[in-house]
Formats: structure tokens, C-alpha cells, sequence
């Protein structure tokens, strides 16, 4: 029986707009696109799973098909599906595994931070990930920290949260926790001025590289555990400062993973709509111009989830900053993808239009909302790249900070 | 409030409106819900193609000044010849800046070869339709060599020379067939049967690979003057490669659109994103509009997504360029017709047999193309109850009182509302 919600594939006109505006498709002619991936390729699958197609792996799940598609059609969830629905994955992939699970291998990582760094960065170790895990030789890792962001917010910061009335959830996600300590001082204290003080949940990974790598089953246990662990935190308002996260935890637990996260969805925002709303709303701290030239990046999943205004609104809204928006392209990393030598190449090229245009606006930063955009940027250009909570952290006046 | 204007679609009517708001400074958003229709369309601009019984306008704005007086909820009735006229000059002038330019034929109409090789006559087309050289390449009865890209399924050249030797206008020209490729795309990974013109685009926008292609359009077209191409030599930096194939090969480039994606339309598409963007619009793709709030004839608010993730978006003035049953714009019950964001008063019949005619080519057109939401002479629409909706304006093919197949005018009425009411916006809040 063919399920009725699955069938978005039949609204396609074949109008092939989606292949046009993907990056891989772009990038590949070994990919033959979207539409064909999509929702030809499904009708077919349906009647007989064994014409799925190898190709299938090619796609990084940016979404930007979806957006493009004037039918509405669930192009990039239909792909996802097939991908991992169809396809029996019975072997033990090493490398898989331990990249799709970020805590393990992130809480692992902390203990010995600057051990890790160093073996991760050794040229013979690099070497032999590369011939026996697939990690591509040329690609730089993201540096872990000292411990993790839990333990430093339960150590130095929660004592100065219990001033505040007004309540935030703060979902750091594992990139925070493990590789950016500093982005989650800058929440915090982006949050406090804005008269929020901000509590931490049990949470686990959100699920996005499990889905990406297969484990759905994983990726659904996961999910049910933040979502009892978020749907307990009363009226409090939750935010993320990740775009992926955001993306997940509103959209893909719901519609990709089948479960209800009714218990926060009102309460969750990613984390520039919360901001704008409340500047919006009069509350809006006192800034001091921060004198910088920057060249906004937006990531894809947040042009899915149609937050780009909000990151721009917010943007435009601290002093002294000289924004340059860069026109939308895909950094070709999309997660795990571009850490597969397999994908090395094609991950690569898609991201040399946005290279192009980074080193066109020439600016002093580069800023953008999602942190594996993050690590391809900051590879590929001599650029440092900061997160829109982190510029406005810089422009809060020291009286705010003193608050802390 | 926080927008100056939201606009509801990502079309030609739209992104001509928001180039005009940005422009003057007006806080500008546009929301799209998927790409808009140009990427299925000629990329020439239609004005007045054909009268009331099926013949050809030759002198465009003559004709409009003459039905103008006859039918007064025609849109362009509306908007005026002298607002038309400013709209099209300023709309040729934007993608100019964004490296398109427009050709017209003084006030005249000129034709532009489909994708099956009918003739049919426009207003503004991209040098490699129209141009005083094309022109003349034509009247003096040369030999055009009618080219495609071998194993490229979105195009037939057969077709469109036996289309072609039935009309005049190339009765004198002899017409030869022919076909290029490339060595190298031989042995791709891919079935060359899969290219899609924007496969075939990024082939020709690799500068290594235009020599070789320059060779075999002079294999192909041997003695001929002038080569027509299926619209595929470029997306971004087409002139700059016409002008280089041309050189090479001494031959006059010609194109013709294919089926979707037009890549010639594409151009147009990516031109006025790209005017709107540098005059500091702001664009939510993607988005479709849930609800809205209507009190006292005052748009309030628009909603977008759905619970938990929606948002509300709030503007002084919004802009309904939402489109046509296609794309959303109006939606057809078993027999009603509706607008689905703001539920407006719309032109069309209850009854469903008389939505179309029964013969498909039907020359008087089927009636449902001309539905559409009813307008005052400002554009302003109103609601269900009668009452006018003061700071929302509509704008292209979702408004009533006009059948841009029939007529050939949709490009024109998209440009010209949306500048209209733009330059509404703009009046209200300079006051």
C-alpha cells in the first residue's frame, strides 16, 4: 500500500526547475538531478525497490530543490527517504558510525582535547584516514575544546542565570558544546541583556548527521529523547543557535522522522527570529557601532525554513556594520558530505561560486548561521567566520556585559 | 511596523515592483513560493500581440490606445499608455545595468521564433532574438543553418524549418539542418539524451571548450550567414560567448527557446533578482502564505508557515502578485473560483462548463484565462462583502480582464501593474 502523505511526487509538472538550482547537478553530471533522483525515480521505486539507483548518495540533502519546486513537492524528503527506505545497509561502516555520532565521539574528544587536535592533525595520521576510513587527505577538522559546554555553564555561568524572571532553553546543539565554547558565552550573553536568563536541558544530538548517514532508528531514538527532554521545560522560550538544529527539531522530526514535537514547537525558535521578534518589540539593548566589513553567507537549511530575513533584520540592526549579502549559493560541505573522500571533489566544486564571491566583497569577516558552512569557509578562504549571535555579542556595551 | 511593502510573489510583476520600491528606499519584501514562471517562458516580453479576431498587431501601443477606451477593467485601461511606456523603459534599463539588454523594433511589434518554430510577433527580446542585424540577415533571403546539440531531446530542428518554410517571412531564406557536439561529451558519465539546456549552458560557459565548439558550428552550418542555436550558449555571461562564437566562427548567432528550462527566460529571471537584490530588496523563497487579516479594509498582517513555525509579517502596503491558477495565484473548486491568501472579490463564472471551450486551439481562447481578482482603477481589489482594500494593490496575472494568450500581452500587463503599483506605494508614503 502506498502511503497518501507520500505521494507530493505526483504534483510534479516535470518543469525541471529544481535541477536547475542544484549545486551538486551543477557540480556533476554524475548526479542527474532532483527531478529525476526525486520524483520520477520514486514512482518507479515504489513498484519495484530494486530500481533504485546508486546516484541517489550524491544528493546532500541541502533542500535547495525544494525550494526552487513551484509544485510544493517534497523533492529532497522523497530522495532522503528513498536513500535509506530501499537500501538495505547491513555492514559495519566505521566511518559512518563515528561521524554521525557527535557525542560519542564529540564527548570522547573533549576529555583529551589537545591530544585529539594534535593526532587529527598529523599529516601520517591524515594519511591513514585517508586510506582506510575514506576521510579525505586535504580536509581540516574542526578543533575540539577543553571539556564540554555543559560543564562550563555548570560550573561558571548558571550561578549568574538565577537573576533573571524572563526564561530561555538554550539547545546548544553539539557544535557548542564540543568545538565553540565561546559562541554559547556569546548566547548567553546576548540573551542576559536582552533580560533572559538562560537554563540548559539534557540533550542529545538532534539527529541530522544520523539522518544522513542511515541510522534513522538512532536518529528517532534521539529525537524522542530531546523531545521529552524539551517538552518539560514549562513556558520557557527554547532557541538554538544552529540553523541545522533549528531546521531538525521544527521540521524533519515531524515530517521526515514521523513524531510529534507538538510539546515545544510554539515555544522553539532559531535563535535570530527570537531576536528579531524582540527587537522588534522595543527590546533592544544598547549597542556600540561595531566597525566592521562583513559578507553574509546564508546557509541552506535556513533558506528552507525561510529564516534568512531574520538573520539579515537582525543583522542590519547593529551599528557600524558594513553588510555585504552575498547572493545564495551552497558551500558544498552539507554536513558530513564533504568529509567523505567519495564526495571530496564535487563538495569542492559546488562551493567555488561562493569562494568567488567571499573573496570579491573582500570583507573582514565573513558571517554565517551554521557552523559545518563554517568549516568549509574557513578552509577554502583566509577568512574567519563568525556566527550573527557572535557580532552582536561584540557590539553590546560593557555595561551589559557587567551585568554577568 | 516593520515592512514598507510586502510583496506576495516572485514573478514578473512582482520583481518589477519590488525593484522600484527598493529603489526609491522603501523597506521591500518579496515572498515566494517557488521559482516563478520565467523559467518556462520565451524571455521576450509581449505587449499587444493579437486584436479581438486573431490578427497580428504591428504598432502595439497604438492598438492598446485604441481598445483602451472599449474595455475599462482591462489592466492596461488602469495603468495608461504614458505609465506603460515609463514602465518598460525603466524595466529595459534595470537588466541592462544586470548585462541584458532589450531590443524593440521602434514602436512596432517584430517576431520571435518558439520552441516548434511558429512566428510569433513580441515587443522586447534579448539581442540574440531580435536586433537590426538579425533583421536584416533575414530580409535578404540568406542561407540560415538551423543547429542543435547532438542527442539534446528539448529541441527539434526538423520542426522548426519545416514550421519556418511556411511563412513569408523567410520565403526567401534557404534553410539547411545540421548538428554540433563535442568530442569530450561523447564519453561522459552521462547519457547525452539527459542534457538539459542548462547542462548544455555550463558546456558553452567553459571557455576551454569554445574553440572547439566555434569548429563545429563552421563544420555544421558550412557556407551558411547565419546559425540559429536552441537558447543555450550561457546563462550568466551569454553576450560575452555570442560575441566570442560569433568572431570565431564569422557567423550570425541566433536563439531559439526550448522547452523548459528556457534558458532565455532564466536570463531575465536571474537579471531582475539580481536589480532587486542590489537595491537592497529583501527575499523569502520558498513560502507560502497560510492566512491573513483583513480589518476595516486594512491588510493587518500575512501569515506564513504553519503552526509553531509560522510567522507574521506586517507592512504598510502589501502587493498581491501572486499569479494565476498555475502558480497558486487563483485556485479553481468544482464550481468556484477563489484567491486563497486574502479571499477577494474575483471575476470568473460559477458555472464550470463555461470555464472553457471545448476545442483546446479554440481562436476565441477559453474563457478562465481572463478570471482573476476584480480591481478599482487603482489596482486596489476588494473583499467578498464589497468593501475596497486600502493598502493592497494586485499586480500581474492574478487580476481579472485580460487573457494574455490571446491577446499576447502578459509580460507587458506583469511589467506595467507592477510598476503601477509601485509607483502607488511610493506616492502614498512620500505624502
Amino acid at each position: 500500500m502506498i502511503k497518501l502523505e507520500n505521494i507530493s511526487f505526483d504534483h510534479c509538472i516535470k518543469c525541471t526547475v529544481c535541477t536547475i538550482y542544484c549545486p551538486v547537478a551543477q557540480a556533476t553530471h554524475l548526479f542527474p538531478g532532483p527531478k529525476q533522483s526525486g520524483p520520477d525515480a520514486e514512482r518507479l521505486r515504489i513498484k519495484n525497490p530494486e530500481l533504485v539507483d546508486a546516484s541517489l548518495k550524491y544528493c546532500t540533502n541541502c533542500k535547495r530543490c525544494e525550494i526552487a519546486c513551484p509544485s510544493d513537492v517534497k523533492i529532497a524528503e522523497i530522495i532522503q527517504n528513498a536513500k535509506w527506505k530501499y537500501v538495505k545497509v547491513h555492514w559495519f561502516r566505521p566511518r559512518d558510525f563515528f561521524m554521525s555520532r557527535t557525542d560519542l565521539v564529540g564527548g570522547l574528544a573533549t576529555i583529551f582535547s589537545g591530544l585529539t587536535n594534535f593526532i587529527i592533525n598529523l599529516k601520517i595520521m591524515k594519511v591513514l584516514m585517508h586510506l582506510f576510513l575514506k576521510i579525505p587527505y586535504r580536509r581540516t577538522f574542526p578543533a575540539y575544546q577543553r571539556g564540554t559546554f555543559t560543564r562550563l555553564y555548570k560550573k561558571k555561568i548558571m550561578k549568574s542565570q538565577k537573576g533573571y524572571d524572563k526564561r530561555a532553553v538554550f539547545y546548544h546543539g553539539c557544535f557548542v558544546n564540543y568545538n565553540n565554547h565561546s559562541l554559547g558565552e556569546d548566547l548567553i550573553k546576548v540573551m542576559n541583556a536582552l533580560g533572559y536568563g538562560v537554563d540548559l536541558v539534557k540533550e542529545k544530538c538532534c539527529g541530522v548527521p544520523l539522518i544522513a548517514n542511515g541510522y534513522i532508528e538512532k536518529a528517532k531514538k534521539n529525537a524522542q529523547y530531546n523531545i521529552g527532554s524539551l517538552g518539560k521545560t514549562g513556558d520557557a522560550v527554547i532557541v538554538s543557535t544552529s540553523s541545522s538544529c533549528s531546521f531538525a527539531l521544527m521540521h524533519e522530526y515531524p515530517s521526515f522522522l514521523e513524531l510529534d514535537n507538538s510539546s515545544y514547537i510554539d515555544r522553539l525558535d532559531y535563535i535570530t527570529k527570537f531576536i528579531y521578534d524582540e527587537f522588534t518589540a522595543g527590546n533592544i539593548p544598547q549597542m556600540k557601532p561595531v566597525g566592521i566589513r562583513a559578507a553574509y553567507h546564508s546557509p541552506c537549511h535556513l533558506e528552507r525554513m525561510g529564516g534568512v530575513i531574520y538573520t539579515l533584520g537582525v543583522l542590519k540592526m547593529i551599528p557600524g556594520l558594513d553588510l555585504v549579502v552575498m547572493n545564495s549559493e551552497c558551500c558544498g560541505i552539507a554536513g558530513t558530505y564533504g568529509f567523505k573522500s567519495e564526495n571530496y571533489e564535487i563538495s569542492q566544486g559546488v562551493g567555488q561560486n561562493l569562494f568567488r564571491l567571499i573573496e570579491k566583497a573582500e570583507p573582514e569577516f565573513v558571517v554565517t548561521d551554521c557552523e559545518t558552512c563554517t568549516m568549509q569557509i574557513e578552509m577554502n578562504t583566509k577568512y574567519k567566520v563568525l556566527h550573527p549571535v557572535t557580532l552582536i555579542a561584540m557590539a553590546l556595551e560593557e555595561k551589559n556585559e557587567g551585568k554577568r | 511596523m516593520i515592512y514598507d511593502c510586502v510583496i506576495i510573489g516572485g514573478g514578473l510583476a512582482g520583481l518589477t515592483c519590488g525593484i522600484r520600491c527598493a529603489e526609491e528606499g522603501l523597506r521591500t519584501v518579496i515572498i515566494s513560493g517557488g521559482m516563478n514562471s520565467l523559467h518556462f517562458s520565451s524571455g521576450s516580453i509581449d505587449l499587444a500581440g493579437f486584436t479581438e479576431n486573431g490578427s497580428v498587431v504591428k504598432k502595439p501601443f497604438e492598438y492598446i490606445k485604441g481598445t483602451a477606451a472599449k474595455k475599462k477593467e482591462h489592466p492596461y485601461t488602469r495603468v495608461g499608455i504614458p505609465t506603460i511606456r515609463k514602465s518598460l523603459d525603466f524595466f529595459k534599463e534595470k537588466i541592462f545595468f544586470e548585462g541584458i539588454t532589450l531590443n524593440h523594433n521602434s514602436d512596432y511589434n517584430h517576431f520571435h521564433v518558439t520552441a516548434i518554430g511558429a512566428v510569433k510577433p513580441t515587443y522586447l527580446s534579448q539581442e540574440s532574438v531580435f536586433s537590426s542585424r538579425g533583421k536584416d540577415i533575414i530580409k535578404s533571403g540568406a542561407k540560415i543553418a538551423i543547429l542543435n546539440f547532438k542527442g539534446f531531446r528539448d529541441y527539434y530542428p526538423e520542426q522548426t524549418a519545416a514550421n519556418l518554410k511556411q511563412h513569408p517571412l523567410f520565403k526567401n531564406s534557404e534553410l539547411i539542418l545540421g548538428d554540433i557536439s563535442l568530442p569530450y561529451y561523447l564519453h561522459t558519465e552521462k547519457n547525452l539524451h539527459e542534457f538539459r539546456s542548462t547542462d548544455i549552458a555550463r558546456i558553452f560557459e567553459t571557455e576551454r571548450y569554445l574553440p572547439r565548439i566555434a569548429d563545429e558550428i563552421k563544420r555544421a552550418a558550412g557556407d551558411a550567414d547565419a546559425v540559429s542555436l536552441p537558447a543555450f550558449i550561457g546563462i550568466n555571461n551569454y553576450r560575452e560567448i555570442r560575441g566570442k562564437l560569433e568572431a570565431m566562427t564569422g557567423k550570425f548567432i541566433y536563439e531559439i527557446p526550448t522547452l523548459p528550462p528556457s534558458i532565455l527566460g532564466l536570463r531575465i529571471d536571474h537579471a531582475v533578482k539580481n536589480s532587486f537584490f542590489k537595491h537592497g530588496g529583501e527575499y523569502i523563497a520558498g513560502k507560502k502564505i497560510e492566512s491573513s487579516v483583513i480589518t476595516k479594509g486594512i491588510v493587518e498582517s500575512i501569515i506564513t508557515g504553519s503552526r509553531g513555525t509560522s510567522s507574521e509579517i506586517k507592512a504598510k502596503y502589501y502587493v498581491l502578485a501572486s499569479g494565476s491558477f498555475f502558480s497558486g495565484g487563483l485556485q479553481s473548486g468544482v464550481s468556484s473560483i477563489s484567491e486563497p491568501v486574502f479571499d477577494l472579490k474575483v471575476k470568473g463564472d460559477s458555472k464550470r462548463s463555461k470555464w472553457y471551450s471545448w476545442n483546446f486551439f479554440d481562436k476565441k481562447s477559453h474563457p478562465f484565462l481572463s478570471y482573476g481578482v476584480e480591481t478599482d482603477s487603482s489596482l486596489n481589489p476588494s473583499t467578498q462583502d464589497g468593501k475596497t482594500v486600502k493598502n493592497l494593490f494586485c499586480a500581474g496575472s492574478v487580476l481579472a480582464g485580460y487573457n494574455p494568450v490571446k491577446e499576447g500581452c502578459g509580460g507587458g500587463v506583469a511589467i506595467s501593474t507592477g510598476y503601477k503599483c509601485a509607483e502607488r506605494i511610493i506616492r502614498e508614503i512620500k505624502k
